[in-house]
């Protein structure tokens, strides 16, 4: 693991020392050389897990997240390339160390082999992201998003903290390949459903769960291009991978524990989707959509069987690299129309052709367009919960059709139309921008040729 | 023998070789749109070759190769179907959709983008190929669902207008809705029978197929736009002509009915399934035959007439003859493709007039126009020994002597008959009579690709039942005797349906409703359907997410609950138990009493 670790910090000094003008261009093909190197552990050949040494492993669920998030650093490094050209020096230096930093953490999460040591890594992401969120947000309400941020997910997770040292008082370790073999069945008894509720409710929050979920729309919005890229990308999807690493400690309680969380998850998505359908503001749509997207995620991992469990992993790589792209679709009309209401940028197929194929194709890979990586994780956790209650579906189906149509509606109001007057000297779409939409696309569609990669680790 | 499979194949590669040719510089030529016409035609020609094969020999295949992945114990891979719907429907919607093509260089040839509105109508077409001959539940998906996309961006053609936007959005709607089906037949199928391939489906025996197969007519009823979600069909108007050719005849509509088709060994022991199937077809050919009679946009009553044929297909399944309903499939797609050519060349030629108030005369200006469009209308309408009469006289046959539901049956007739009257009804207003068009404008309908697609595809309407029905094997046996009367029903409807029509548009010359009748306004209308549902619906999901989802919930109760309430208690508690209120006087006083008091004491002391 060291030999993407330590690439990684050495590119704090890369940035530090480079010529002024090559910053983004040297940290950015670093970045994907990095992101190279991390492929290789998409390769698992035996079904266990590849321990690199005592405090990291990698296996199949860890191995698509890792290289999720080291593919996105560079993406992050391109996208934020205007946003940050009126910057100084030191401060564009700065943001971007915060990146690589924050890189650094997530990589170290996604494959740290000890409980403690993954908490400590979950809660120091929390930094980076904070400082890039409320020191180069663009309004001021940045800081009262930061303040949710925090607080939203500190509160969530200071009970597992607690949880885990009382877990390594009775195990006598936190190694996960370790307790996996060790843990007994819990009993039934009110203090167990505590350390239950303690364990699940960090994760819950990160995902987030629908009634927890306020920071998240506030922060997206809020945040910079990057910060919103990473949070969608990869922040949301650490409490999806907390959740089913931690599900295995709670056994048996988390058959009768789910209820509630199912229950608020099903809701919830489809309020969530159905604010979507009344946002005016583009980012804002974005972020709900991740909201219910994660919704799904929440019931798979609390089926708990091995098709959910697969469903949970392959939507949350796909949903990170499409809500990735969106975000950066919406930042590079913010940029021309310096408004993230939709309806200001109406009829932009007209003039930015290229953009608008750009559009159609994240619209289609949001709403799950056969046979995207998205379509595939939808629908083995359709196919999950249905097998857990018929009921499900008619949830499930309103909650399919409401997010084609606030897809396509994203589509049409943005880029149909006629075009309004304030738009027409617009700068064109640089290559920057076409090549950081590929650069999302051609995962999707290459995932799409062999999706067992990301299936998690049971297929 | 290997002939089969590899020309099948080539045929099927051929269609792709525009869209791979897309990203070369070929795309900038004018040429490309003659380069994908010429690609449909190489292809119909090569896929002649298996299909003839088939029919000689009555030989069926599958397919499989590229393994896609392993889950569990389902194996997924590509593979196709090579069969009895799947070979005698590819040749025909390549001929179908070669002669769209080539009406589509006339019809947009003054489009800048005519060549990725090409490659789109062939992308559409390829979906359509990917869902006819899939042969696992997920290929058959992505077909249908390419399918659905590729409609919204043809119907969205010319994405200025609103309403063109919106009639894209309400197909992808609609669609959608039947997708929810789609997706929960596809998650019964996996969990029971633990399989997507469709030859294990059919082999293994389930109690109860009920729910699987509701999905599926959920699926069918979006997708060939039956009663509940059929507006989106006459909404698709929108888009350009040759879109609505290909979109009503040989793809799209008639996937869902396709459907039904594939998954008829599950259907054809299951009485509930089949009776909802009658009924729902036998509800839709009536509605939408009586939304026909009284609309004015030529497009819209040849849109609802397709609905219309949707709905007696869909009667024809629920009588349990799945062959009759695909042999109408086929028929209907040569002599529905002409319509709308036909009423293209005529708004064409208008000056994209589609009212039919506004036209009249036109069998001397268009002759070979009118004669194309006379011969669809008769052919519609199941006139002896045109195309439509090989199909539709069998199922009005098969539908009189079967013993079930007679009141849906009745209802079909009842339709049948309505189908001549609304067809009566285009030629008397577009055709006959004194002209009622601007006298300044220049027709002309002798451009070769204009005569030439439309000739093609009138041959089809005349010959192709004939051809069709005579050179397959009979797969279920038709009724061989029935009482005369019973023969005659068929023709003697249409008959009655022309002769009132007739009479009826006679009477229009002379006299006039003061105000319409309440039958006119349920039927022009149609049937307060789009009125109440268009606007009750979204209104009331539209209101429920602003109110109760975003502002109650979101904006008042989640933030009031938790962050609100959070500091607003903290604050309170802390100003409460503090000491420090900021008294400065209060503070001062007690520091000075102390000094003195200290003062004092220390002094008094020393």
């Amino acid at each position: 693991m060291l030999k993407i670790i330590i690439p990684t910090i050495m590119l704090i000094p890369l940035t530090w020392m480079s010529k002024p003008n090559m910053i983004w261009i040297n940290t950015t093909t670093y970045g994907l050389l990095i992101s190279l190197i991390s492929l290789f552990y998409l390769n698992q050949p035996n079904d266990n897990t590849l321990n690199s040494s005592l405090m990291f492993f990698s296996d199949s669920l860890s191995a698509p997240l890792l290289a999720l998030t080291t593919w996105l650093l560079p993406l992050m490094l391109m996208a934020s390339q205007h946003h940050l050209s009126k910057e100084p020096l030191t401060r564009k230096k700065l943001y971007i160390s915060m990146l690589i930093l924050l890189q650094l953490f997530l990589i170290m999460t996604f494959t740290a082999s000890e409980l403690i040591f993954f908490y400590i890594l979950f809660e120091a992401t929390l930094i980076p992201t904070l400082i890039i969120i409320t020191r180069w947000g663009n309004q001021t309400e940045r800081l009262n998003a930061g303040l949710y941020f925090l607080f939203y997910t500190l509160m969530g997770s200071l009970p597992l903290l607690v949880a885990l040292l009382y877990i390594h008082n009775f195990m006598g370790s936190l190694n996960f390949l370790m307790i996996q073999y060790w843990i007994q069945p819990l009993p039934n008894s009110w203090s167990n459903i505590f350390l239950w509720l303690a364990c699940m409710m960090a994760f819950m929050v990160k995902m987030p769960l629908y009634g927890l979920h306020l920071w998240l729309p506030k922060a997206h919005v809020e945040a910079p291009i990057a910060g919103s890229m990473v949070l969608a990308a990869v922040l949301l999807k650490l409490g999806g991978y907390g959740m089913m690493r931690i599900t295995t400690l709670l056994n048996p309680l988390t058959n009768f524990m789910a209820y509630p969380f199912m229950m608020l998850s099903l809701w919830g998505m489809i309020m969530t989707s159905s604010i979507c359908l009344r946002q005016t503001d583009l980012k804002s749509l974005i972020a709900y959509s991740s909201v219910s997207h994660m919704a799904l995620v929440i019931v798979a991992v609390l089926i708990q069987t091995p098709c959910s469990y697969m469903g949970a992993t392959a939507l949350m790589i796909a949903h990170g690299l499409t809500s990735s792209m969106l975000f950066c679709l919406a930042n590079s009309n913010y940029e021309r129309i310096h408004s993230r209401t939709m309806i200001l940028a109406r009829g932009l197929q007209t003039l930015l052709p290229l953009m608008a194929a750009w559009w159609l194709l994240a619209s289609l890979t949001n709403l799950a367009l056969p046979p995207t990586i998205n379509l595939i994780g939808e629908l083995f956790v359709v196919m999950s919960s249905f097998s857990w209650s018929n009921i499900t579906i008619i949830l499930m189906g309103i909650n399919i059709t409401i997010t084609a149509l606030y897809s396509l509606y994203m589509l049409i109001t943005t880029q149909r139309g006629k075009y309004s007057h304030h738009i027409k000297n617009i700068k064109p779409s640089f290559t920057r921008e076409n090549a950081l939409m590929t650069l999302h696309l051609l995962p999707l569609l290459l995932l799409s040729l062999n999706p067992k990669i990301i299936l998690g680790p049971i297929y | 023998m290997n002939m089969f499979s590899s020309c099948m194949i080539t045929a099927l590669v051929i269609l792709t070789l525009p869209i791979i040719m897309s990203s070369t510089k070929l795309y900038k030529n004018k040429l490309y749109p003659y380069y994908v016409k010429t690609a449909t035609s190489y292809a119909f020609m090569i896929s002649m070759i298996p299909t003839m094969m088939f029919i000689y020999s009555g030989q069926e295949m599958i397919i499989s190769n590229w393994h896609w992945m392993t889950i569990q114990t389902t194996k997924l891979s590509m593979s196709f179907k090579l069969d009895y719907f799947s070979m005698i429907f590819v040749p025909v919607a390549l001929f179908v959709t070669w002669s769209i093509m080539e009406f589509s260089m006339w019809y947009m040839h003054s489009d800048p983008y005519i060549n990725r509105f090409f490659k789109y109508l062939l992308l559409f077409l390829i979906t359509m190929m990917v869902l006819v001959t899939a042969n696992n539940m997920f290929q058959l998906f992505i077909g249908w669902e390419g399918v659905g996309i590729m409609s919204f961006l043809l119907i969205g053609w010319w994405y200025g207008r609103t309403d063109a936007n919106t009639a894209a959005l309400q197909a992808v709607l609609y669609n959608r809705i039947g997708d929810v089906g789609f997706i929960m037949a596809m998650a019964w199928f996996q969990l029971n029978l633990n399989t997507w391939d469709l030859q294990q489906i059919f082999i293994t025996t389930n109690d109860n197929f009920n729910l699987p197969l509701l999905g599926l007519l959920l699926a069918a009823t979006g997708k060939s736009a039956q009663f509940g979600l059929h507006p989106w069909l006459p909404s698709a108007m929108e888009g350009p002509t040759p879109v609505s050719a290909l979109l009503h005849s040989s793809t799209m509509v008639v996937a869902g009915v396709f459907l039904l088709i594939r998954f008829h060994p599950l259907m054809e022991h299951n009485q509930t399934i089949q009776t909802l199937t009658l009924c729902l077809g036998a509800i839709t050919t009536l509605l939408t035959a009586i939304c026909a009679l009284t609309q004015n946009d030529i497009k819209k009553i040849v849109a609802f007439s397709t609905s219309s044929q949707l709905g007696l297909m869909m009667v024809t399944i629920g009588i349990n003859q799945p062959y009759l309903a695909f042999l109408h499939i086929c028929t209907h797609a040569f002599f529905k493709a002409m319509l709308f050519m036909c009423s293209g060349s005529i708004i064409h030629s208008l000056n994209d007039e589609q009212d039919i108030r506004k036209m009249g005369g036109l069998f001397k200006v268009l002759p070979f126009t009118t004669t194309s469009l006379i011969i669809g209308s008769l052919a519609l309408t199941g006139m002896p020994f045109l195309t439509g009469f090989y199909s539709k006289d069998l199922i009005i046959e098969s539908a009189n002597t079967s013993n079930t539901n007679a009141w849906a049956l009745l209802i079909t007739l009842v339709a049948t008959s309505l189908t001549a009257a609304y067809s009566t009804r285009i030629m008397f207003f577009a055709l006959l009579g004194q002209p009622r068009f601007s006298p300044m404008i220049l027709i002309n309908e002798n451009n070769p690709l204009l005569i030439n697609s439309i000739k093609r595809l009138l041959i089809g309407s005349v010959f192709a039942g004939y051809i069709i029905s005579h050179s397959i094997t009979p797969t279920t046996i038709p009724q061989m005797t029935m009482p005369h009367y019973l023969k005659m029903t068929a023709l003697a409807v249409t008959i009655l349906g022309f002769i009132l029509a007739l009479e009826l548009n006679l009477t229009t010359q002379g006299l006039k409703f003061n105000y319409p009748s309440n039958y006119f306004k349920f039927s022009s209308l149609l049937g307060y359907y789009p009125t109440i549902m268009h606007r009750l619906t979204p209104k009331t999901s539209l209101t429920i997410s602003q109110k109760s989802a975003s502002m109650l919930l979101d904006s008042i109760w989640l933030e009031n609950i938790l962050p609100k309430s959070i500091s607003y208690f903290q604050m309170k508690s802390s100003t409460l138990i503090s000491n420090q209120k900021g008294l400065i006087k209060l503070y001062f006083l007690s520091f000075m009493l102390t000094m003195i008091l200290s003062l004092l004491i220390l002094n008094y002391h020393g």
